[in-house]
């Protein structure tokens, strides 16, 4: 066999091993009530509800934050995130989590939040804020 | 609809908005007079075509120029009735930041993108000679699509390309104010720039990143040109130096920008794989591997199909990227993402134009390009090489792959949503390559070109790659870096192999054989930015580990260990890792807040080291941007980072007031009362108060003090994490009432009060009664922070210049080689 025709093969291995793996490593797209029936991490997407309590208090613990969040099929519940909380999190008008529900609670080890200005924006404030950096390789 | 608005300054809009149109109409022009210049098969031609192509080309260029000197005319003049300078400036940004304003938005990074595409095409003109008009067609045809962009055409309710010379009052934002003709009046300034964007990285990254950008169209041209003239062989030679130096830009100004984001922290590291930062590699990889197989192909005469593919893919990923960016499809996946300005349709036909070239040439061509049917070398180099340039494609192919989810997702129809770890999937996937990719790049170097004695090539690699293993244990073990993934151990030996390898070679080159020294810096700068990347990745660690937060449920607590970030009140020094930390207090300097953060490092009772770090906090746009600073050693990186405080606040500022005492107390906890004697001490929560005496000829202002009347005050002595307040609360009797006059500590928190005389037999007996107002821990003025070191990111920095040296050496012998007819 020509050597062209084994890296040939080699290569389609490759790729598919890389499609395989690339899919088996996707998460979903869920609702809270997803979130409670698996215990794998999933992306949760919805608002803030801004009238119940946003609790963050620095002075009893730094890296302990907690909001409810009502996800895009009306459910309500409490997320806890570990960590500070985000700048501008009030303004947040889109929320994406990643996390996983433990008890009641949902924890977040990510969150993403997209703060539209007041006017039509060319860079739309995306933020990122992830609690597990230190955990990166 | 007539109003006439007062105070606009629109010529240089309207003059930048001719500019606009006149680079685009000139860009068009030269492409179909160059277009008609190479398909001319007469011999004898009086080259009137060429010459019509070269005047619009250079009209493009100057209408280019022209729209660069109105934008910033606009911008320095702070003419905020333009939508640009509205949206990304303000009157307190200093001039450097009116420049990073320029290319802040889209439009100004397209107008950038023109303007180095113009540059490069007139380098063209002067030194392509005979491939002047298939190469610049090509040129000028990508001239006509980024004109497009920025045209700002409104037909019907569809738009084309969005102009940076847009008013505010036309540009869709609706509001009463711009029924007004006085409207300008109520602009008093600009929203102001991203505060993550305000550092200097910025002023250098975006141009050297779209130099890079546009360069890669050069070598794309050679191929499109090689292609459509059939003169197949000939344009690998001068495709190569202009491939050699898109490679180099585009990766210096990748790495510009991870600077930025290393600096700034923004993103937790020199590199997050963030669907943005994926985006502006693609090209990259792929350009990296066609330089390979293009010089295989020069060698050999092999592998001319994956050579030319390689070249025209390499620039329709920079237009795919350009659209992921840019189209508004990665809003959920990526952190830096443009919105979609109306571009979406547009971007995507960029891509399809340039795809369909490539596609249609690859096709139509593929049965008259020179392919071999021989067989390669198993021995030579040139095979191995084509090797690893197939492996930085499958690599980008993964990248790709995974971060187009959104555009599957939009495609197809489906809801994938990305890996929820990102970094440790793209970590172990890309890894794998990496070991290939590096184990190849150090052994191919000690084949021959062609054919090798195989015998001496298995001695050197093995006793090369034993001494590499040797390093690797040693570095390994220093850094403690075996506590990660295998995988990242398997890199780490590949990477120092490199090194090692392409050091010999370097050896020899200085020797005799200086050809390959570009190669050979090339390749050891590759290999140290990979070691680089390792260490300080894996091995990076938080100092500022939070181990008294309280605990809200015990199920909380256990799965969301270790805490980053912690809390520092002001003047009170807290231990974090090895060194003592005190917030020492803030200063504002215009929009930034610095905060002093005092650094001593006790080693064995014994003070090593101190220094002060001086994170900021920005305010604008109505947001706050923390940036940190950073203690740079020879070997690693100690960062300091605000994450909150209550020191300011975004929110709109309390009145204050007088306050009466009796409001006053409430600012403080239940009050303390001590009764002491002279010399006693007593203790509050952060330290003890000492009585030092008392003094009878106390001075208060307004308040005339005659005989009759009795005033004392308590001289004490505060001691409070080591360091002393003096303070005097005054006790006094006038005429028949009694009054106290407490001091308040502002730095301890405190405020104390001398409330009672209680007279003893002796003087020595006497008491007085002092009472103890602390400030609660919620009210004290605190910060939150993080502190990360990152260890040996010099490697990284050091590999990456010892990288673009080599690139550079190589543009100089790859150019020797080129005899352009």
């Amino acid at each position: 066999m020509k050597k062209s025709s084994i890296i040939g093969i080699v290569v389609i291995a490759i790729a598919i091993a890389v499609i395989i793996s690339t899919y088996s490593n996707t998460s979903t797209y869920g609702s809270f009530n997803d979130a409670k029936s698996t215990k794998s991490e999933l992306h949760v997407v919805g608002r803030l509800n801004k009238t119940k309590e946003l609790f963050y208090d620095a002075t009893k613990d730094a890296n302990y934050f907690s909001f409810y969040m009502k996800d895009n099929k009306g459910e309500e519940c409490k997320v806890v995130y570990n960590g500070t909380k985000p700048q501008d999190f009030e303004r947040s008008e889109q929320i994406v989590l990643t996390g996983k529900m433990t008890g009641g609670e949902f924890h977040a080890s990510k969150i993403l939040m997209k703060c539209p200005s007041k006017y039509q924006d060319n860079k739309l404030n995306v933020t990122e804020v992830s609690a597990k950096k230190s955990a990166s390789i | 609809m007539d109003t006439v608005f007062k105070g606009e300054h629109l010529l240089p809009g309207q003059l930048g908005q001719f500019f606009v149109v006149l680079a685009f109409g000139a860009a068009l022009f030269s492409f179909i007079c160059y277009f008609f210049a190479t398909q001319e098969t007469v011999a004898k031609s009086d080259n009137s075509w060429l010459r019509l192509g070269r005047i619009g080309y250079w009209l493009n260029t100057v209408a280019i120029i022209g729209m660069g000197i109105c934008l910033f005319y606009i911008l320095y003049h702070h003419y905020f009735e333009y939508h640009y300078a509205w949206s990304y400036t303000s009157k307190d940004l200093p001039v450097y930041y009116l420049i990073s304003g320029f290319w802040n938005g889209q439009e100004g990074g397209f107008l950038l993108w023109m303007f180095w595409e113009a540059v490069l095409g007139n380098i063209l003109i002067w030194r392509a000679k005979s491939w002047e008009k298939p190469v610049m067609t090509t040129l000028a045809l990508s001239q006509v699509v980024l004109g497009t962009m920025i045209l700002g055409l409104q037909i019907g309710s569809a738009h084309i390309g969005s102009s940076p010379f847009m008013l505010l009052r036309n540009s869709g934002i609706e509001g009463p104010i711009f029924q007004n003709p006085n409207y300008l009046s109520f602009i008093k300034d600009g929203k102001g720039m991203n505060p993550s964007l305000q550092n200097y990285w910025m002023i250098i990254h975006p141009p050297t990143l779209f130099l890079g950008s546009a360069s890669l169209v050069v070598p794309f041209a050679y191929a499109v040109a090689g292609l459509w003239k059939r003169r197949y062989q000939e344009w690998v030679q001068p495709a190569i130096p202009y491939a050699l130096f898109a490679c180099m830009v585009l990766g210096t100004g990748v790495i510009m920008g991870s600077f930025w984001a290393y600096e700034s922290l923004n993103f937790g590291g020199f590199w997050a794989w963030d669907p943005v930062e994926n985006a502006s590699i693609f090209p990259w990889l792929v350009l990296v591997a066609a330089v390979h197989v293009l010089i295989v192909y020069k060698n050999t005469g092999h592998s001319y199909f994956t050579a030319t593919f390689l070249t025209l893919v390499a620039f329709v990923l920079v237009w795919y990227s350009s659209f992921l960016a840019r189209s508004g499809v990665l809003g959920e996946s990526s952190v830096h993402a443009f919105t979609d300005l109306g571009l979406f349709w547009q971007l995507v036909i960029g891509i399809l134009v340039f795809l369909g070239i490539t596609v249609y040439l690859l096709i139509s061509r593929f049965k008259e390009m020179p392919i071999t049917k021989k067989d390669e070398e198993t021995y030579s180099r040139e095979f191995w090489m084509f090797v690893g340039a197939i492996f930085l494609g499958l690599s980008c192919f993964h990248l790709v792959l995974v971060t187009s989810i959104p555009v599957w997702n939009l495609a197809f129809g489906t809801k994938m949503a990305p890996p929820t770890d990102p970094v440790k999937h793209y970590n172990v996937i890309q890894a794998s390559f990496a070991v290939i990719i590096a184990l190849l790049s150090g052994f191919s170097q000690f084949l021959k070109y062609k054919k090798t004695d195989t015998t001496r090539f298995f001695i050197t690699t093995l006793v090369y790659f034993g001494f590499a293993a040797l390093v690797t244990a040693l570095v390994v073990y220093a850094t403690g870096f075996y506590k990660l993934h295998f995988v990242f151990i398997i890199v780490m030996l590949c990477s120092i192999y490199t090194i090692v390898g392409n050091g010999k070679i370097l050896a020899d080159a200085i020797k005799g054989k200086f050809k390959l020294a570009g190669s050979a810096v090339a390749h050891i700068g590759f290999g140290l930015l990979l070691v680089g990347a390792l260490i300080s990745a894996g091995t990076k660690k938080v100092v500022s580990e939070n181990l008294t937060g309280e605990q809200y449920s015990a199920e909380f607590a256990k799965d969301e260990n270790p805490k980053e970030n912690i809390l520092l009140y002001k003047n009170e020094p807290l231990k974090m890792g090895e060194y003592m930390v005190t917030f020492t207090g803030d200063t504002v300097e215009g929009a930034s807040h610095f905060f002093n953060i005092y650094y001593k490092r006790i080693k064995d009772g014994k003070q090593t080291e101190a220094f002060t770090l001086r994170p900021n906090v920005i305010q604008a746009q109505g947001g706050m941007s923390s940036t940190p600073d950073t203690k740079h050693y020879l070997f690693h990186d100690l960062y300091t980072h605000i994450t909150m405080t209550n020191v300011i606040t975004t929110g709109p500022k309390e009145e204050e007031g007088e306050h009466g005492s009796e409001s006053d107390d409430k600012e403080y906890d239940a009050p303390v009362a001590h009764e002491i004697a002279i010399g006693d001490t007593m203790t509050y929560r952060d330290g003890i108060i000492v009585l030092k005496g008392l003094n009878k000829n106390v001075k208060l202002q307004n308040i005339p003090i005659t005989d009759k009347d009795v005033a004392v005050g308590a001289q004490l002595e505060v001691i409070s994490h080591g360091k002393t307040y003096q303070s005097e609360p005054v006790y006094m009797i006038k005429g028949r009432a009694v009054f106290d006059f407490g001091k308040k500590i502002e730095d301890a928190g405190l405020k104390l009060r001398f409330t009672k005389i209680i007279p003893g037999a002796t003087l020595a007996d006497g008491k007085v009664e002092i009472t103890v107002y602390q400030q609660p821990e919620s009210k004290k003025k605190f910060i939150v922070m993080k502190a990360i070191e990152f260890p040996y990111i010099n490697f990284l920095w050091a590999g990456t210049i010892i990288m673009i040296i080599g690139f550079f050496m190589s543009i100089l012998r790859r150019n020797k080689e080129v005899k352009t007819v």
